[in-house]
């Protein structure tokens, strides 16, 4: 079971510490995001790496539409990672949608993790007005899907039959592996929709770990009134304002996201 | 040309154009600001991810948003490259408004075409069973009505009702198989079944035809062959392989039917010497809809499905069919070949009284698997281990690997009778191992065969595994008995090859 875990999830392990940290990447994107954040980490932490089920290099096979339509999916795969490999009192480093997975782990089994590090998090992308500005109204989210539609299945290949019932064609399938993190446009729009049609504002209140919101001051998808909204509401939370712009701070600001963390964790 | 945090530090007057700001306007801003919203999120989790991992993106579709108008969708190309010790995205945009509309186009015509088939699939069924309903009143009456005394007059007709809806009838259980085929929901009913009693029941429906033509029917069962199959549709398979043969054969002709053993193999042969197959139709027999343009199936009649429906019968079966011939009117030649197999007990019914001595004395009588040698494959251990000692509690002498690799290496150090494999393991499984053994087997003379565990019940699984090479598919949880009788089976297969 541990054996098939992990090879489902494409976890890797290296570093030179005991302290174990978790990175998770997010929508759109897999492990090979960290490869710019983890060598800050690399001596003094034991870094865990994965790729969710329907991402990356995980087995597609594992891919179930009933439980990864929702977060709660996304989160029983960190747990069963934690579970597989033994892991308790983790750190846990989540990119943007990862940070709510994180959180989600974390109020179900909050044994398992120290504290959570969520960079450009958000509870809910959309709107929900007077109170709440996630950023997007839903027809942004439907624009979104569509033109995952065009970029995955493209142009060239959007007349052939799906890829993944084409498996007398598996260079259909690597091609798209060269160009996105996840191959099947099915399961991309799954994730896709799991991120942003999520609303879990009501479950922040129930994260008790020790939490990091690493916040960039201008960022189009999670705006810094979502980091503010999560920190208010996360008893035991901090919030760090990243003076930069984009969404991925941990590609775009390496060197600036690594010394955040470890000033808030205090090995800096 | 823009830098990873965003800041766009060169562009050309064509981009200026086309958003409608002025150069150092557009300086400011992150380059994200210049896509629609759906465009920066698809920047900020697929573009600019990918663009700095692996170094160069091609072909990414964005929409453009300018200062004033519609949004316009773009190619865009970018690659990321060093200058003055920084580095630099270097992206070249190209609209593709009206391409755009061409996609969006011919994608809602696909998608409104699959509905529409769809639809179609579904109503094609519906009325395909509505069909049948009438006819059960028609048939059923016209039986009735016969029994009574009535008139030669009468008798005729009623005769002539009778007939023509059995034909009718014939024609909608085709329409009705090739419903089920494209819904998915064809089905067997797996059990041991002798081939050779299939094939000679269908012989004697076909034979009043025969005769009527004075066709000459030769006969030839080599073996005898066990396979596991639905004994009612392979039924059909032969009546069907058969009827054709002597409709499209001229009177005083021949048509052979010859049964034999080749490998691990049934094979059938239907050979006539009637009008033959022309070289270009040969690759459409199989399909649906399509007959050959000429007299015979003009006069008589039929939808061009038989043929379809029986490829599709055999390949639930995991086996195939072919058909040649050298020309016209020299004859056609249908082969069908089938896998020796042995299937889950419970379901065998024809073949009880060969697994009499077993059924109920399981536990004092094992005896078949005495010395032989198993290996079990199977990355995890509480599985090997369930294999090892139900192997050795029937006397068998278990051999375990936790992968494929080390399963070759026994396979070619320890030459097992036998090899039960599971099939999901991680890296390489169950289909590249049998891979390798068909590989190894093809160089050997005395063949081992292999059986496939899996979680997945269905028949598509099933077909799946079949056809990769192994000689029996089990689904798990493993049956101890299920597995002996299985076992002992493939075991004397083996030795009689």
């Amino acid at each position: 079971m541990t054996n098939k875990i992990l090879t489902r999830n494409n976890v890797k392990i290296f570093g030179q510490g005991s302290q174990p940290v978790i990175f998770a990447h997010g929508f759109g994107c897999d492990q090979n995001m960290w490869r710019f954040l983890t060598p800050g980490f690399e001596p003094d932490f034991k870094i865990v790496l994965f790729d969710y089920v329907g991402s990356g290099k995980s087995d597609l096979t594992a891919f179930n539409p009933a439980r990864y339509d929702k977060l709660d999916g996304y989160a029983k795969d960190v747990i069963e990672i934690c579970d597989a490999l033994a892991l308790s009192d983790a750190i846990f480093i989540g990119h943007s949608v990862s940070g709510m997975v994180g959180s989600l782990a974390a109020i179900e089994r909050p044994e398992l993790f120290q504290s959570l590090i969520q960079i450009g998090p958000s509870p809910c992308y959309i709107n929900h007005p007077p109170d709440y500005t996630g950023g997007f109204e839903r027809e942004d989210i439907v624009g979104l899907l569509d033109m995952m539609d065009k970029n995955y299945i493209g142009w060239a290949n959007f007349l052939a039959p799906v890829i993944m019932k084409n498996p007398d064609r598996p260079e259909l399938g690597a091609e798209l592996e060269e160009s996105f993190c996840s191959t099947d446009p099915r399961i991309a729009r799954c994730f896709a929709e799991a991120t942003f049609f999520a609303d879990n504002r009501g479950d922040l209140e129930k994260v008790k770990t020790p939490s990091l919101i690493v916040q960039v001051t201008d960022d189009a998808i999670a705006p810094v009134s979502v980091g503010e909204f999560m920190h208010r509401k996360m008893p035991n939370s901090r919030l760090h304002l990243l003076e930069a712009s984009g969404h991925c701070p941990h590609m775009s600001h390496p060197q600036e996201t690594i010394k955040v963390i470890k000033e808030y964790l205090g090995t800096y | 040309m823009f830098r990873d945090d965003g800041k766009i530090v060169e562009v050309n007057d064509k981009l200026l154009d086309l958003l409608g700001y002025e150069r150092d306007e557009l300086l400011r801003l992150h380059v994200e600001k210049i896509f629609s919203v759906a465009g920066r999120i698809f920047y900020q989790t697929h573009f600019f991810p990918l663009l700095k991992i692996k170094g160069s993106v091609e072909e990414i579709y964005l929409d453009l948003r300018p200062r004033t108008g519609e949004t316009i969708p773009v190619l865009v190309n970018a690659v990321r490259q060093e200058r003055d010790g920084q580095t630099f995205n270097d992206s070249i945009f190209v609209a593709m408004r009206q391409r755009s509309q061409y996609e969006d186009e011919i994608l809602r015509a696909k998608r409104e075409a699959e509905a529409a088939t769809r639809a179609k699939d579904e109503f094609f069924s519906v009325v395909s069973h509505e069909l049948r309903t009438p006819l059960n009143a028609i048939t059923g009456w016209a039986q009735m009505i016969k029994n009574r005394s009535i008139d030669d007059y009468c008798r005729r007709g009623v005769e002539a009702i009778e007939r023509s809806a059995r034909i009718q009838s014939r024609l909608i259980e085709d329409l009705l198989d090739l419903s089920r085929i494209i819904s998915g929901k064809m089905k067997i009913e797996v059990r041991q079944i002798e081939l050779g009693e299939i094939i000679s029941r269908a012989i004697e429906v076909i034979t009043p035809a025969a005769e009527a033509k004075h066709i000459r029917l030769e006969v030839i069962l080599e073996s005898d062959a066990y396979v596991s199959g639905d004994a009612a549709r392979l039924q059909q398979v032969f009546w069907n392989l058969l009827s054709n043969a002597i409709k499209f054969t001229p009177k005083y002709g021949r048509v052979q039917i010859r049964l034999g053993r080749v490998n691990s193999s049934v094979e059938v042969s239907i050979s006539d010497t009637g009008q033959g197959i022309k070289a270009d139709f040969l690759p459409y027999v199989f399909e649906r809809f399509r007959q050959a343009d000429n007299a015979a199936t003009t006069r008589e009649g039929g939808l061009g499905l038989g043929m379809a429906i029986t490829r599709n019968i055999l390949e639930l079966h995991g086996g195939t069919i072919k058909a040649e011939s050298p020309g016209e009117n020299m004859g056609a030649t249908f082969t069908v070949c089938l896998p020796v197999t042995i299937v889950h007990r419970n379901e065998n019914v024809a073949g009880e009284e060969l697994w009499a001595g077993k059924t109920d004395e399981t536990s004092n009588n094992h005896s078949d698997l005495e010395g032989l040698n198993v290996l079990v494959v199977d990355d995890d251990v509480d599985g090997r281990y369930l294999m090892t000692t139900i192997l050795s509690l029937y006397k068998a002498k278990p051999i375990t690997a936790a992968s494929v690799a080390e399963a070759f290496e026994k396979i070619e150090s320890l030459k097992p009778d036998l090899v039960i494999s599971d099939i999901e393991m991680p890296g390489e499984n169950g289909f590249s191992l049998i891979k390798k053994l068909n590989a190894f087997n093809e160089k050997r003379k005395r063949k081992i065969p292999a059986i496939a565990l899996t979680g997945h019940v269905g028949q598509a699984e099933r077909l799946k595994v079949l056809k990769a090479g192994f000689q029996v598919h089990l689904a798990k949880p493993i049956e101890p008995e299920e597995l002996l009788v299985v076992i002992a089976n493939l075991a004397n297969w083996s030795n009689n090859e």
